[in-house]
């Protein structure tokens, strides 16, 4: 079996491999009856011990039924390898219930002793704090600091009636069969199957069940006598059937306790109580029975009567702690008062006398913890795995970059190709420079096709002058300049011209004679249709003053008196800076 | 009571947390960086595309161009005067010699017209012909499809100032803007 450390005693990373190691190799964390308390689980082993006998029987909890439990002795109990030998033997018939865990509950009938409280306490709303005194450092409440805290165990129990003068009292148990309920509980770890324990003082489990089985006539006080064979419990109750004391009674190997008369007396008188009814509760094989005899003889005044407990067919009536602190009363059954509600509801009557102790229970993780480490682990994996998506899609993202063609590119190359390209630009700027400086925009044989096209042969026209210019326009700061072409012809011209002239002196005419120059020449500075040029024609005709009619067949063509008129022609043609035959300016790249 | 749950809490989840916040945290900005370094390379390929791609199409134009250019070269590396007057000695063998007679040739250094309005290093050349219409037509066909850098700046055509003698021979003045390197 694995030993556990303290966690105090660990350092936080080996806290946590502990709690780990728990979480793997345990079913702490998905059996909730680790966190249980005994009488809550669904398989019970109720043992009795009373001194004379013990008896056990397992209790199926959602079948409610008792069956007979393992043999078990005295010597069982004291013993240590008999203990072993019976929790073996105990978990090898768990087994056949097919429980998942065990609660064993001992009921202690065999010793029973009161411990009073210090006078100085005396609010009851402080019982709460006193209760959890009373376990952690019971000497600080008791009033007998004489009683060793080691060998004895200590509970609280209030006195809820009014006018008993205390708040209540401590019932001792000595914890002889604490290393019992040890054994059992280490079974369990060792053979991982939780069985949880439980102490109980059977007297104050029967004092808690008189609210089931004992008729308290209204307005009368009652004194409940538990008769054990080595010691009689009485517990005295006010005419509201509220607890006012607990006295014990040891019987000193008689069979029924020797001053039974004169303590009954003594209280009566402290407490005031006239003829009480007297409960006689017999919870043990062969005790006394001429007890309810002896109390009505002697106190013929009240009313005296045995108090039977109805218990299943297997449990015998004289060991119904057994009962009343498994099966709770149903909801409806109203106790005759606050003290029985309140032993139940608070649990007064159930409390463990002998628990494990603090520093074992605090070397397993709570329940919240095992939970928490469960879940914890469930985040985890489901961390890790986003993490490793997470990772994954980086690195597919890594893989898909080196991959890439720009990845591995070679940036000299770049270089070598921007090189390259600037070159190329320099030399494809070069050419563009001398293509648009050596275009055709003006040709001398153009222009004489132009006169030639606009004057054929014997058209009654005689050219004197024929003068062409081009100007280049200014235009700073622009890197291509547009330009102006002039032609200026002067003449002389017969009837017949004159129509001519009149036609070509039209925006029409003088396009359609470009156009026609443009297509024969194949000179694109004809070309009217480009919208970034513009032609302009103007013609002045007058009367030739030398003049002089004649037949035609008198006339030469050289002979300017035989034309009846002068003409001054001049056609402007405007190219501008956005035309395709526009200038660089700039100089050759 | 609690004593585990501060060591669960931190080694069950806040380091493994914390752990898997570092790696994805490295993943990411290993990723970021590469992603960086991949745009500035992913630009310089793309540029580097881009500029071998308009290498290619520029190269695909000056191959069709280059014949041309290299004629250019040729035409430009000579001097112009020498460069017209050869060719004029040229055209004048294959034209009749009464109707092309080159009367008189003018090289000026200084720049005028369209060489004036641009950087471009040029000359003006003003020569003066006699000759017919249509052989000076040929004649200047000849000369300025032979020589592109001339560019045309003034012709004037008169007739023969005697009108006592007819002729046909004309009087031709032009002025070139001759194109230099």
């Amino acid at each position: 079996m694995v030993t556990f450390q303290h966690p105090a005693s660990l350092n936080a990373f080996e806290r946590y491999q502990q709690a780990s190691w728990m979480l793997l190799h345990s079913t702490r964390a998905t059996n909730p009856a680790w966190y249980q308390a005994a009488l809550d689980l669904d398989v019970q082993l109720h043992i009795r011990v009373d001194g004379l006998c013990v008896s056990s029987f397992f209790y199926e909890r959602r079948k409610e039924a008792w069956t007979i439990g393992p043999a078990i002795t005295e010597a069982d109990l004291r013993d240590t390898p008999k203990m072993e030998a019976c929790a073996a033997e105990v978990l090898k018939q768990v087994r056949t219930f097919k429980a998942s865990s065990l609660g064993v509950i001992l009921h202690l009938a065999d010793e029973f002793t009161t411990a009073e409280l210090k006078p100085t306490f005396d609010n009851p709303a402080a019982l709460l704090d006193l209760r959890e005194t009373a376990v952690r450092k019971p000497t600080n409440i008791l009033d007998d600091s004489s009683i060793p805290p080691e060998q004895n165990s200590w509970r609280v129990l209030p006195y809820p009636a009014q006018g008993s003068g205390v708040i209540g009292t401590t019932i001792t148990i000595t914890r002889k069969y604490a290393p019992f309920l040890t054994v059992f509980r280490n079974a369990g770890e060792s053979s991982n199957f939780p069985i949880i324990t439980h102490a109980l003082s059977a007297p104050l489990v029967a004092i808690m069940g008189l609210a089931q089985s004992a008729q308290f006539a209204p307005g009368k006080s009652s004194v409940a006598i538990l008769q054990y064979p080595w010691l009689s419990v009485l517990a005295f109750f006010n005419e509201h059937a509220d607890l006012l004391l607990i006295r014990t009674l040891q019987h000193r190997h008689l069979r029924q306790a020797p001053n039974l008369r004169q303590a009954l007396t003594t209280t009566y008188a402290s407490l005031e109580l006239i003829d009480p009814d007297l409960f006689i509760l017999p919870l043990s094989l062969d005790l006394d029975p001429g007890l309810h005899r002896y109390l009505s003889d002697t106190f013929p005044l009240s009313r005296v009567a045995i108090v039977i407990y109805s218990t299943p067919e297997v449990v015998p009536d004289w060991c119904p702690e057994l009962v009343i602190a498994a099966t709770p009363p149903p909801m409806d059954d109203l106790a005759p008062s606050l003290t029985f509600s309140t032993f139940r509801s608070e649990n007064w009557a159930l409390q463990d006398f002998l628990p494990a102790a603090t520093e074992v229970v605090e070397v397993y993780p709570t329940r919240a913890e095992m939970l928490l480490l469960r879940g914890l682990k469930l985040a985890r994996m489901t961390l890790y795995t986003l993490t490793v998506l997470m990772l994954a899609w980086v690195v597919f993202g890594i893989v898909d970059i080196f991959c890439s063609d720009a990845w591995t590119f070679d940036p000299n190359q770049a270089n070598v190709i921007k090189g390259r390209l600037r070159n190329l630009t320099h030399e494809h700027q070069k050419s563009e420079h001398w293509d648009n400086l050596l275009a055709d925009r003006s040709k001398a044989w153009t222009s004489m096709e132009l006169l030639s096209r606009l004057f054929p042969e014997h058209c009654g026209v005689l050219v004197r002058n024929f003068a062409h210019t081009v100007r280049p326009e200014s235009a700073p700061g622009q890197t291509k300049i547009g330009f102006m072409k002039e032609w200026r012809i002067t003449g002389l011209a017969r009837d017949e011209a004159v129509d001519r002239l009149n036609t070509l002196n039209t925006q029409e005419g003088i396009a359609a004679l470009f156009g026609e120059i443009a297509r024969l020449t194949a000179n694109p500075a004809f070309n009217p249709a480009v919208r970034t040029r513009s032609i302009a024609i103007n013609v002045r005709t007058q009367e030739n003053s030398g003049f002089k009619p004649l037949p035609v067949s008198e006339t030469f063509d050289t002979d300017e008196s035989t034309y009846p008129f002068n003409f001054d022609l001049t056609i402007t043609q405007r190219f501008e800076a956005a035309d395709p035959l526009a200038l660089n300016v700039n100089k050759s790249p | 009571m609690n004593l585990y749950r501060q060591s669960i809490a931190m080694f069950g989840i806040v380091l493994p947390a914390l752990g898997g916040v570092l790696f994805i945290a490295l993943g990411f900005t290993l990723k970021s960086k590469m992603l960086d370094s991949l745009s500035n390379k992913q630009t310089l390929f793309e540029s580097s595309k881009n500029s071998r791609i308009k290498a290619l199409e520029i190269e695909t134009k000056l191959t069709l161009q280059r014949p041309k250019i290299s004629h250019w070269s040729v035409l430009l590396a000579e001097e112009s005067s020498s460069a017209v007057n050869s060719h004029l000695r040229a055209i004048a063998e294959t034209l009749p010699p009464k109707e092309f007679q080159k009367t008189a040739f003018e090289r000026n250094n200084a720049k005028a017209g369209f060489g004036s309005a641009t950087a471009q290093p040029s000359s003006q050349l003003r020569i003066v012909f006699r000759g017919t219409f249509r052989t000076m037509q040929r004649a200047f066909l000849e000369l300025e499809t032979s020589m592109p850098q001339l560019q045309l700046q003034e012709l004037r055509i008169d007739p023969n100032p005697n009108p006592q003698i007819p002729s046909t021979l004309l009087n031709f003045q032009v002025n070139y803007t001759a194109w230099e390197n």
